[in-house]
């Protein structure tokens, strides 16, 4: 088959880096198509866009992509993008974390872009584990599950990832699930329309450590547990509170308007060279 | 409310897109086989898919919005109507 039929090729490095490094049958994949048609629906040019990443299984995304793209250290892609924000504000900016790169290593640059409202787009993949370097607990993996560094359990409750960035002041906030890939779509397409901080949560799975660990059996038997274990936000509201924690909510959680970070500090540029300058015309003027 | 000027015909036999898969990304993992709506797809011995009931694809697109190598395309097809 010819790479021109399908729709996803233009965007990809289809001819040095194909096929992809991710385990067979990871959910990584379908984000990262995910994220290609909504920018396709959108109709942004490739040089418009600038895709960022940190460290990790999710990190490896922006190699396959044909935007401007940087890999970067260990939870700092917000930082990195947060840089290119502001020398670039024009650019379409979309930070690719997983669960352990925005919420551990780079917990505090996630908290602090979503106060700021800097206008990036952040998509986290959650598969509730460190799965590149062997499975080692994450801050989403669920209480009591197993994991490479948590042998009889794990004790640590996890971060509730939407409600963490809505708490912290993000524009917008949703989560999908990738055996929903049509819900994520569209909703990595209304992150990237908004003007602010918007975070899109897209569930995924790890079935080489996770689902090992856990005995959760292969990809196809974690996919079929994120349909069955995942509920949009109005289905959630009419579960009785002890079931609401086993499920995944699907939905937007938070979608408003607040001032744009950049925006702001264009105005404070403006405002502190029209101060500059009326000193320097003062001062001209005594002489 | 439109008036009904003519009558529908039945519902239309043979497929609506045409699956295609590309064998060097495809990693074999199975889920386009396993979700499948109407078992357009099977796994061959070595575990990779192959077309195996092409005429009953409907083009939901679940395969090529979920596979993770995207290593597969459903082309849709004119259907008279």
């Amino acid at each position: 088959m010819s790479k021109d039929e399908h729709s996803a090729y233009n965007y990809l490095r289809h001819t040095k880096k194909f096929p992809n490094v991710w385990c067979s049958g990871c959910g990584i994949g379908i984000v990262m198509s995910a994220l290609i048609r909504a920018i396709d629906r959108i109709g942004l040019a490739k040089d418009d866009v600038a895709v960022i990443s940190g460290i990790g299984c999710t990190g490896r995304m922006p190699v396959y992509l044909d935007f401007n793209t940087m890999h970067t250290t260990h939870g700092r892609a917000l930082a990195f993008a947060t840089g290119l924000k502001f020398a670039r504000p024009e650019l379409k900016v979309i930070v690719i974390m997983g669960d352990g790169d925005a919420l551990a290593i780079g917990g505090n640059h996630f908290i602090h872009a979503a106060r700021r409202n800097i206008g990036l787009t952040a998509i986290v993949v959650n598969n509730s584990i460190y799965g590149m370097t062997g499975g080692q607990h994450s801050p989403t993996t669920p209480l009591g599950s197993r994991a490479a560094t948590a042998p009889y359990g794990n004790i640590e409750p996890p971060f509730p990832v939407c409600e963490l960035a809505a708490a912290a002041g993000a524009a917008y906030v949703a989560r999908s699930t990738v055996y929903h890939a049509v819900e994520l779509d569209r909703y990595i397409e209304q992150a990237i329309r908004k003007n602010g901080f918007s975070l899109v949560e897209a569930v995924s799975y790890c079935h080489t450590t996770f689902g090992r660990m856990n005995k959760l059996g292969p990809a196809v038997e974690m996919m079929r547990r994120l349909k069955e274990n995942s509920v949009t936000k109005a289905a959630a509201e009419k579960l009785a509170p002890s079931e609401r924690p086993d499920v995944i909510v699907r939905g937007v959680f938070r979608d408003e308007d607040r001032p744009e970070y950049t925006a702001l500090y264009d105005e404070v540029v403006r405002r502190a060279q029209g101060a500059a300058g009326a000193s320097v015309r003062s001062a001209g003027g005594a002489g | 409310m439109p008036a009904i000027t003519e009558a529908r015909p039945a519902a239309h036999k043979g497929p609506r897109g045409r699956v295609v898969i590309f064998g060097t990304w495809c990693k074999g993992c199975g889920l386009c086989v396993e979700f499948c709506p109407t078992g357009v797809l099977a796994l061959d011995q070595d575990s990779h898919p192959i077309v195996v009931a092409p005429e009953k694809c409907t083009a939901c697109h679940w395969c090529d919005t979920h596979c993770p190598d995207l290593a597969i395309v459903v082309q849709p097809l004119e259907v008279a109507r």
